[in-house]
């Protein structure tokens, strides 16, 4: 801590602190507009924070002046303000100061910095610029240059944040202004941001406009259950419906920024698509709404009759409490072995090894590390706001980025190396590694990675998808990741929840706090397989829908024809659902819910209700509570999420005493808490990796090997928001134009994609870094999906 | 007086290095090499040679700043001459570009950098030319390259071409020019020296400060130190243009008077005029009046003057003249050329233009004047670069200077459009691709 | 009284009052499986990319190098040269449209600049500006272009044609001038910069 004087206070605070943060230190503000930490470098543009400084002659920028023992600094006399007057009367000479029809208006810092710094009148007489507004930026961003005053945010953000360059600024001076490339619209993973750091109402967001004003409205903390990302929002309510979803920065989870389906994904809680209330097949085969009370009795008399014969599945936003209760209700009343939280298997041995507390890393830890290798996943799809951290640490910190995948990442341009693998090759991949990493044979790829990570240094951290599974346990300790601070894994789950129904027991191997199971249940697939046979007679489908989210299609098609009884907790009817559930229950959209999360490094966060229930909702622990006592479960009532989550700490060893007041609205990292000490050790014989042969990317002798990947925009969520609408993902084949010439098909050419008798129909999409021999397609889609498809090697021909 | 940089500058041939290696080019070069870098920076502090390009920095100094150590040093030569009314870089890179790439090694040599760059303003077609062929035949010498010369010193030359925007001439705008991005000028500190091009230790230097450095090697920097006055030492290259009778560049000892520049050499304003105003270091120098001919022609007379040296470019105005056309032209080139980045200058220019079109369109008041003056000064001190001080200055200094002169424009203006006499297609019309 | 006078306002600055069009496709980096780029170009591109320590310092030597191929920066050029350069046409753009001499909008083949700077306008540039203007109205061929001091204020009032400097041009010699633009002929020959001796070496009372 450091001393200086501002406006003849002594105040003291950190050294080297920007003055306009230093300032706050002594309750002073200096007005700023182009000043934004989050976006970098100050750039003292905008030149609303001219401060005094004694013994420098000129004024200077206290965005840009980093404070010193002694500093004398004036924000309050005559001099500076009249340049701060200056500055904003010619901020404003331009500017239409139609507040009154302004979006921004109320809440709008040129407005509090024009009435609090202000001279309050103006000398410009000329008449002001008049342009047609608002103008499209996007389907998702208006923007109004009239109200302009070109602080540069948005296009530092997406040059220097989201790196997208799109956004960009044109012209030169007076004329400058904001655009993209000859008319394309700003359309970007990331792009929703623009309208929240825009300091004027020149970008205002197309789906809120005109819908409140700031007074009206209320502010409601939570968190987004969109995707493993978790990101902190801020619903923004006005009569008990959510109009807007704002960042509620929290730099351990999403450094302040949010991916446009977060943004904008909120319109689907508010649609009549949406299902409000019970619902059970009728007789001629309809869905119709029925009681409460009618839809839990069927559904407990199907569970009832199928017994032991039930498979659950959870996924999405499903709560830790949820998850518990279904877990429990499945083992212990219906006496079930078989429920799968996980896309595909890994075993309760291999989670237990790379959950291990002492080779988490933590979101935070991807900006600091020395190294960074993201292996068989792609963070923007994945979880979409690990993206923006990972292009920070390498832009910021010099972050060495290596990239293992399949498919080419949006990430590459950012690394130190990309190599390919095989689709499907991942933990085949992973082994090599770790053969690399311990000096043993392995591929020249492998090696130039291992050697890569070491160079940089010790802190390294691995991001992969959770299906990589053990190997990756073994090439954290072979690279020395254990126990080091700043270092380890950071797992990319299959659900939003992933990782915390697996800890809630929700496993076919793994009870609560991952315990072991005496006899292990079927995992997803098997499940399939035993409905499709009926061996398993009752489906229970938590916030997933087979068809979309898991693969063999066809396979679970056969299976929720043929199971006598499906129980769907659902906010859409998607596919599977419509088709074949026998009693649906309304899931409560996230905005609703009331419940905890675990963020898969490890994070407890609470989603908080901000809106009640639409319709005939209820709380999803009350639902299941209520149909865990139908069914036989003997357990103590659960009245409050707060009890709902005791039950579950109680049960989870590393959970133990973790209390909603504990995790608050910024969440608490279970491995941070004493109870961590709790968490099984893993059978260390268990943990053996096999390096098995790898897969290159070669081309495979005949016909090309398939590879599938999820687009963020995959969601019913996305397709159901009328705003994001246009985004819905379409099924396009990528591959690489050596192939496509092989085959004489060109880009933008209809296909049809097929193997085994199955086959999708696709739009031919040239990538330049596909390897040659794999081609693409894309998952969770309504239509023409790739879980169509059984098997790797695929045949494309013109439709 | 012996001339240094415009010695026999219009032999046939100058351009070549035959013809600069007969006349002794490259000696400098080779004497330099010989000597430690320390030796050489010596030199270049003894010469008090300041910066040809404006701002009147010494150039020792300068290197001296730059830290010491293992880094990547860069060595820009700014010859982005766009400050108007100048043309002496021009001159020089055309009919000598020999001694300015000699004198870019001897100062990279003393700087410690190892890669160079010309950054020249992309109108400059025919000398961007001529240097891309002169740093041929200087690389096919051995003067450029690896182990100059059999020293351990090595240099790369890449002549740079801008294309088309004054403020490319800022320092750290011509750094991000030369990156690949708009021209933008950059928050200093960091200053160049410590974080310049490619966030690398960077020298930034003129044209003419850089092909000075030959002839201080040749002479010793003691004895240039001796021509011209104290602090205003050596020879400089002044352009004159506007109302003389023989518009150029002249070479001159700093400290003669101005009127010796003015009407001595360039034969002052034809027959039966007389000197209004003048611009004595480009039109970002605040304006003087015939009244400051005998001033002596130095860097710290001209300060004192209230104005500038700058880069040596006299624009002499007649009596015949309007201020206001002259003020106008001012304001608005600096409006076309502001870059936008900072809000004083993007909306001051920007305003002031819109005024003084007003005035011409004969719709003015003089509180107008007032609020140009305090709009002036609203802009002087509070931007980012000095851009929108270049165009308060002058502008302000006419309006303080001459306003008789404004407020009877203003009412005689004014008359003519009230009373509608006048030309229904005034000036205004004229303006065009004008802002809004 | 006579009618108070209002200015023309509105956007005079192409782009302003522009919306994107939601048909198309954000613009990212260009794929160079969908982007032919012709050879030479590409070669030209590449070569410059090879002269800097960053490749991006190529920027402008590329969007010149567009203008050559395509007569100004066309959104095809500038794609092309974002795909070589692996930028984003934004990009290239926002740097293309910050200089004077980088034309985005569809231009003639001959670039006349007029300088109309203080010094050049003092000895009649705007006279000058206004007669070339006149003569060159329906000739699309040729760009005729006001232009900020381009540092010849020694032989004011000039013209820059096609790169090439000349002046003092005197109102009768603009037919001539712009008859040898017209013909791609030497641009008034006698009055080239290339050719004027050094003002400092003639001797007094010679000057032009």
């Amino acid at each position: 801590m450091i001393t200086f004087s501002i406006d003849g206070r002594e105040v003291q605070s950190p050294e080297n602190l920007m003055l306009v943060d230093a300032a706050k230190y002594g309750d002073v503000e200096i007005p700023v507009f182009c000043y934004e930490p989050k976006l970098g470098n100050p750039v003292g543009a905008c030149r609303m924070c001219l401060v005094e400084i004694e013994g420098i002659p000129k004024l200077q920028t206290g965005c840009s002046t980093p404070v010193k023992d002694g500093m004398v600094v004036h924000t309050q006399n005559t001099r500076v303000h009249e340049a701060q007057e200056a500055v904003v009367e010619f901020l404003l000479i331009n500017h239409p100061l139609d507040c009154p029809v302004c979006d921004k208006g109320g809440e709008c810092p040129l407005q509090d910095i024009s009435f609090g710094w202000g001279g309050g009148r103006s000398r410009f007489i000329e008449p002001k610029r008049h342009f047609q507004k608002p103008l499209e930026l996007s389907p998702l961003i208006a923007i109004d240059r009239e109200r302009c005053i070109l602080c540069y945010r948005c296009v530092r953000y997406s040059q220097e944040v989201a790196e997208d360059y799109q956004l960009v600024l044109q012209e030169r001076g007076a004329a400058s202004y904001v655009a993209t490339f000859d008319g394309h619209p700003y359309v970007a993973p990331f792009s929703g941001n623009i309208i929240e750091l825009c300091p004027v109402g020149a970008l205002t967001s197309r789906p809120y406009r005109f819908r409140a004003r700031p007074w009206d409205i209320e502010g409601s903390g939570s968190v987004c259950t969109m995707c493993p990302g978790q990101c902190n929002v801020t619903f923004t309510v006005r009569d008990d419906r959510v109009l807007r979803v704002l960042q509620r920065d929290n730099a351990e989870v999403d450094d302040g920024w949010l991916c446009d389906r977060g943004r904008f994904a909120y319109q689907a809680i508010h649609v009549d698509e949406r299902v409000t209330s019970p619902m059970v097949r009728g007789q001629d085969g309809q869905l119709v709404p029925v009681s409460w009370d009618r839809a839990l009795s069927e559904a407990a008399a199907g569970l009832t009759a199928a017994g032991s014969a039930v498979g659950a599945l959870a996924g999405s936003g499903t709560t830790n409490e949820e998850g518990f209760l279904v877990q429990r209700i499945v083992r212990e009343a219906l006496g079930s072995r078989d429920l799968d939280s996980q896309r595909a298997p890994v075993s309760r041995d291999a989670l237990l090894a790379i959950s291990d507390p002492a080779l988490q890393a933590t979101v935070p830890d991807l900006e600091f590390a020395h190294a960074v290798l993201v292996l068989d996943t792609e963070p923007v799809d994945d979880m979409a706001i690990l993206d923006l951290r990972i292009r920070k640490g390498v832009r910021r910190n010099h972050v060495k980025l290596a990239i293992a995948s399949a498919r080419p990442s949006s990430l590459d341009a950012n690394a130190a190396a990309s190599v390919r693998f095989a689709p499907g090759a991942g933990p085949a991949f992973a082994a090599e590694l770790v053969s690399a990493a311990k000096g043993e044979p392995s591929s020249d790829d492998a090696r130039s990675i291992v050697a890569l990570l070491r160079e940089a240094g010790e802190d390294v951290v691995i991001l992969a998808s959770e299906r990589v599974g053990v190997a990756l346990a073994a090439l954290a300790d072979a690279l020395g990741l254990r126990d080091r601070a700043g270092a380890g894994l950071l797992v990319v789950p299959s659900s939003a929840n992933g990782r915390g129904l697996r800890e809630v027991g929700f496993l076919p191997d793994a009870g609560p706090g991952l315990s072991p199971v005496a006899e292990p249940g079927r995992h997803a697939g098997q499940i399939a397989e035993a409905a499709a046979t009926g061996d398993i007679t009752a489906l229970w489908l938590l916030g997933i829908d087979p068809l979309r989210d898991l693969p063999y299609r066809l396979r679970w098609e056969q299976a929720l024809s043929r199971a006598a009884t499906v129980i769907a907790h659902t906010n859409f009817l998607t596919e599977g659902i419509r088709d074949h559930a026998t009693v649906v229950f309304p899931a409560e959209a996230y905005a609703e819910k009331d419940g905890t999360l675990t963020h898969p490094d490890g994070r407890l966060q609470r989603v908080r209700p901000a809106i009640g229930h639409s319709g005939a909702g209820r709380y999803g622990w009350q639902v299941l509570t209520d149909l865990g006592t139908r069914v036989g479960l003997h357990v103590p009532r659960v009245l409050t999420s707060g009890i709902a989550l005791a039950q579950l700490a109680q049960a989870v060893p590393f959970y133990a005493g973790i209390t909603q007041d504990e995790i608050g609205g910024r969440g608490i990292r279970w491995q941070e808490r004493p109870a961590a000490s709790a968490f099984p050790a893993p059978a260390p014989a268990s943990v053996n990796v096999s390096p098995a042969p790898r897969v290159g990317p070669s081309a495979p002798a005949s016909g090309l090997r398939l590879g599938t990947f999820r687009s963020i925009w995959a969601s019913p969520e996305v397709e159901h928001s009328p705003a994001l609408a246009f985004l819905r993902p379409r099924q396009k084949i990528e591959m690489a134009p050596s192939d496509a010439d092989r085959l004489g098909l060109g880009d933008g050419q209809r296909v049809l994609v097929s193997n085994n008798g199955t086959q999708v129909s696709a739009t031919v999409a040239l990538r330049q870094a596909i390897p040659a021999g794999s081609v693409f397609l894309q998952d969770g889609l309504a239509e023409d999906s790739a879980n169509v498809l059984t098997g790797s090697i695929v045949e494309v021909r013109r439709a | 007086m012996n001339k240094l940089l415009f010695k026999d500058i219009d032999e046939p041939g100058l351009n070549t290095i035959d013809v600069y290696r007969r006349r002794g080019g490259y000696e400098q070069l080779r004497r330099a090499l010989s000597m430690p870098r320390e030796a050489v920076l010596n030199e270049l502090l003894a010469s008090g040679l300041r910066g040809r390009g404006g701002a009147g920095f010494a150039m020792g100094k300068k290197i001296s700043f730059l830290p010491k150590g293992a880094l990547d040093i860069y060595l820009c030569c700014n010859a982005d001459e766009s400050e108007p009314g100048t043309f002496k870089d021009r001159e020089l890179m055309q009919k000598n570009p020999h001694m300015l790439i000699e004198g870019i090694i001897i100062a990279a040599y003393a700087a410690g950098a190892n890669k160079s760059f010309i950054y020249i303003r992309g109108e400059y077609v025919l000398q961007a030319d001529i240097l891309d062929a002169a740093v041929l035949e200087a690389e096919r010498a051995g003067f450029l390259g690896e182990n100059i010369l059999g020293s351990d010193h090595r240099l790369s030359l890449v002549v740079h071409r801008g294309a088309g925007a004054y403020i490319c001439g800022e320092e750290t705008a011509l750094l991000d020019s030369l990156e690949g991005k708009r021209g933008n000028p950059r928050l200093k500190p960091p200053f160049p020296a410590n974080q310049g091009l490619y966030q690398g230790p960077t020298l930034i230097n003129n044209v003419e400060t850089l092909a000075t450095v030959p002839a201080i090697m040749g002479m010793g920097g003691d004895a240039y130190a001796k021509l011209g006055t104290e602090t205003s030492t050596g020879t400089k290259l002044v352009s004159v243009s506007g109302h003389v009778k023989r518009p150029g560049n002249y070479e001159i000892e700093l400290g003669v008077s101005s009127r010796e520049i003015i009407y001595g050499l360039a034969g002052g304003p034809p027959e039966g005029r007389s000197v209004k105003l003048w611009f004595p270091g480009g039109s970002s120098s605040p304006v003087l009046t015939g009244d400051d001919l005998d001033l002596a022609y130095d860097f710290d007379t001209m300060a004192k003057a209230g104005s500038m040296l700058g880069s040596g470019a006299i624009i002499v105005v007649d009596d015949q003249t309007s201020v206001v056309d002259v003020a106008y032209k001012t304001a608005y080139f600096y409006r076309h050329e502001s870059c936008g980045k900072c809000t004083p200058c993007r909306e001051g220019t920007n305003w002031t233009v819109k005024m003084l079109e007003r005035m011409k369109a004969g719709e003015a008041t003089p509180m107008d004047l007032d609020i140009i003056a305090s709009v002036c000064d609203n802009i002087i001190g509070h931007c980012l670069c000095v851009l929108g001080d270049a165009m308060a200055m002058p502008v302000g200094s006419m309006v303080a200077k001459f306003r008789d002169e404004f407020e009877e424009y203003i009412e005689a203006r004014r008359q003519e459009s009230y009373l509608g006499t006048a030309d229904p297609e005034p000036e205004l019309a004229l303006i065009q691709g004008a802002v809004a | 009284m006579a009618e108070v006078r209002r200015f023309e306002h509105g956007s005079r600055v192409p782009g302003w009052d522009a919306s994107v069009d939601l048909r198309k496709d954000p613009a990212g980096v260009p794929d160079p499986a969908t982007t032919p780029v012709p050879a030479e170009l590409r070669a030209e591109i590449e070569a410059q990319m090879a002269k800097y320590p960053d490749f991006r310092s190529a920027a402008l030597p590329a969007l010149a190098a567009v203008q050559r191929h395509h007569g100004w920066c066309s959104p095809e050029g500038i794609e092309q040269a974002a795909c070589v350069m692996r930028l984003t046409p934004g990009y290239l753009t926002a740097v293309a449209t910050f200089y004077d001499m980088f034309d985005t909008v569809p231009t003639g083949r001959n670039r006349v600049y007029v300088c109309t700077n203080i010094s050049c306008s003092l000895r009649g540039a705007d006279e000058l500006c206004h007669r070339i203007e006149q003569l060159t109205a329906d000739d699309a061929d040729i760009q005729v272009k006001h232009f900020e001091c381009l540092g010849a204020c020694d032989i004011a009032p000039m013209v820059s044609v096609n790169g090439i400097y000349v002046g003092p041009v005197e109102l009768d010699e603009v037919d001539e001038l712009i008859d040898d633009v017209r013909n791609d002929r030497d641009p008034l020959p006698r009055k080239q910069l290339r050719l004027r001796p050094s003002a400092d070496t003639l001797p007094m009372g010679d000057g032009q």
